[in-house]
């Protein structure tokens, strides 16, 4: 029962742009393009909650990695001509190292001081963005961002330019990085994960090198930030420095926090809740972002673990019956 | 040769010399027993030995290996477990999982194994879940073996914290007041279980306040105060030194 569930929920969200269609044919480009944010602020999400979630290490870095990962695919998309593909994966890996080497003398600090520390970067990395002029164009952006075109050299490509395309290519970025996630959270690294998070000292007397899987984490989180950088500038088409400041942070801590920090469910129901809820809102607009702030302080006050301990004690209640 | 020799140690905080020129040596299969009035550096010298801090002077050998400047879970790897004061789990884990992750990371794999769960791994983690059962049979908590180690008593922490450090079959156990805190007859178990781990080989030192564990089951007890090793011998010698008697009683 449960399984078949999921499954029509799975058809569901990839038929999601029929779906659409079918009922709101008027506002189809806009609901699909809510839907590709929706999914691509999952997938930030999911990758941000490997650190603060799993590892416990409170970063306000991600717009920075983010921002690498986005300003890499653009400038080599754009200047160096690269294929989609090859770009993704310098993304990745030029977020990745950014990460490794920032996370370093960053991990010598430890909780509060980490995160003023991260913010630091993030700071730092949105100043860069706005006055390296010869290389990201400061304010005046990144232009002209081909659509992505899926493919090897010398085989056959596909190019992705309509929203449902685009849709599903962040679909499948999203359930990858979602696999990635369960991996990496559960069984032994999982676990690996956890021991540092609820108690380091003790983490050390079980053989684990905290730093390590601090690092670890902390690196894989940036890699697939900067990926989900790639993917929005090749959708956007435009890369602008504003688009890595705090406010991205913002949003990830009320997705994640509010979601349910450490939890898959939670951070997915997070980043749906609250990339759609503002767009929802817009039917009210005087009123939206009140509705909004409203909405925010009543889930942490109702519920200050996020959504997820609802669901849980809900389904758990159920169950008991 | 000893196990554990600790030779000349100097730990100082400011101004405080909480350890002084201590020695000490454990030989194989010896049950030790540390003890002295509070403050005079007990836990301090565990945890110079185990690496959570680092010494000023002096020297730390297990197996004629120098631990003085190698990062606790190096020492960890190495066959060197240790509890603490503070019971200390992992509150969010079950218990089974707080025993898993104790013996996870004596089995030395790639990172990338555990991304991709090879057959030897999965094979490892039953056999791991199977000695972890057993060890929560041993401490008597068979049934809470899902429940969050945050949710269980103090007594029950305290058993699965001890149960944790036996995971991956230290070659020496650091117990740092084991049966501090605890009812009478959860002290009564302890002590069996110590006295077991004992019978079985293996090599115990213990820091612990009750005086009655101490005398009933250490082979030698060793005496700080002040930070200094002021006595050593066998339990009946202890109970007799005048220095010991002062140390606890003042004169």
């Amino acid at each position: 029962m449960r399984r078949a569930s999921a499954l029509a929920f799975i058809v569901m969200v990839v038929a999601a742009p029929w779906l659409v269609a079918a009922a709101v044919p008027r506002q189809q480009r806009y609901v699909l393009h809510v839907l590709i944010f929706t999914v691509l602020f999952a997938a930030l999400a999911l990758s941000y909650d490997l650190v603060v979630g799993h590892v416990g290490s409170l970063s306000l870095a991600h717009p920075a990695f983010f921002g690498v990962g986005a300003y890499a695919a653009a400038i080599l998309a754009t200047r160096a001509r690269w294929p989609f593909l090859a770009d993704l994966l310098a993304a990745v890996l030029a977020a990745a190292v950014v990460a490794a080497l920032v996370g370093v003398p960053l991990f010598r600090l430890t909780e509060h001081a980490f995160a003023v520390g991260t913010l630091g970067l993030a700071l730092v990395a949105s100043i860069v963005a706005n006055n390296w002029v010869e290389v990201t164009r400061g304010p005046l952006c990144i232009t002209g961002i081909p659509k992505p075109v899926l493919g090897l050299p010398g085989g056959p490509t596909l190019a992705v330019t309509t929203l449902p395309g685009y849709y599903w290519l962040a679909l499948a970025a999203l359930a990858a990085v979602v696999l990635l996630y369960r991996r990496l959270t559960t069984f032994r690294l999982g676990r690996a994960f956890h021991a540092v998070r609820d108690n380091e000292p003790l983490a050390g007397a079980a053989g684990i090198d905290p730093l390590k899987y601090r690092l670890l984490a902390f690196t894989i989180g940036a890699a697939l930030a900067g990926g989900v950088g790639a993917l929005y500038v090749h959708y956007l088409s435009v890369m602008c420095p504003e688009e890595m400041t705090v406010a991205l942070t913002v949003n990830l801590l009320v997705i994640v926090f509010l979601g349910g920090v450490g939890s898959l469910r939670g951070v997915l129901v997070g980043a749906v809740l609250f990339t759609a809820l503002p767009e929802v809102l817009r039917l009210a607009p005087t009123w939206r972002l009140v509705i909004y702030g409203g909405l925010l302080l009543l889930v942490v006050v109702r519920s200050p673990e996020g959504i997820e301990s609802l669901l849980r004690r809900a389904s758990g209640a159920r169950a008991g019956r | 040769m000893a196990l554990l020799e600790v030779r000349g140690l100097v730990k100082r905080f400011l101004g405080v010399t909480a350890v002084d020129q201590v020695d000490l040596a454990v030989e194989p299969g010896e049950l030790v027993s540390l003890i002295g009035p509070n403050g005079s550096g007990k836990t301090t010298l565990f945890n110079c030995v185990t690496g959570y801090l680092a010494a000023d002077h002096g020297r730390v050998l297990f197996r004629g290996r120098d631990l003085t400047h190698v990062a606790p879970h190096r020492v960890a790897r190495l066959g060197v477990a240790r509890t603490f004061q503070q019971v200390s789990v992992f509150p969010r884990l079950s218990a089974l999982e707080n025993l898993l992750v104790f013996l996870q990371q004596h089995q030395e794999e790639h990172t990338l194994a555990r991304l991709i769960r090879t057959p030897r791994l999965r094979r490892l983690e039953v056999e791991a879940v199977e000695r972890a059962r057993r060890l929560l049979d041993l401490v008597g908590l068979t049934d809470k073996a899902d429940a969050a180690a945050g949710s269980l008593s103090y007594g029950q922490r305290k058993l699965l914290a001890f149960a944790a450090a036996l995971m991956p079959d230290p070659d020496l156990l650091l117990l740092d007041e084991p049966a501090a805190a605890v009812n009478p007859t959860m002290i009564n178990q302890m002590k069996s279980h110590i006295l077991a781990l004992h019978r079985q080989g293996k090599t115990v030192l213990l820091v612990e306040h009750n005086m009655e564990v101490v005398m009933d089951i250490s082979q030698r007890v060793v005496v700080l105060d002040h930070g200094q090793k002021i006595a050593e011998g066998s339990p009946d010698a202890i109970r007799r030194d005048a220095r010991v008697i002062e140390a606890y009683f003042g004169r």
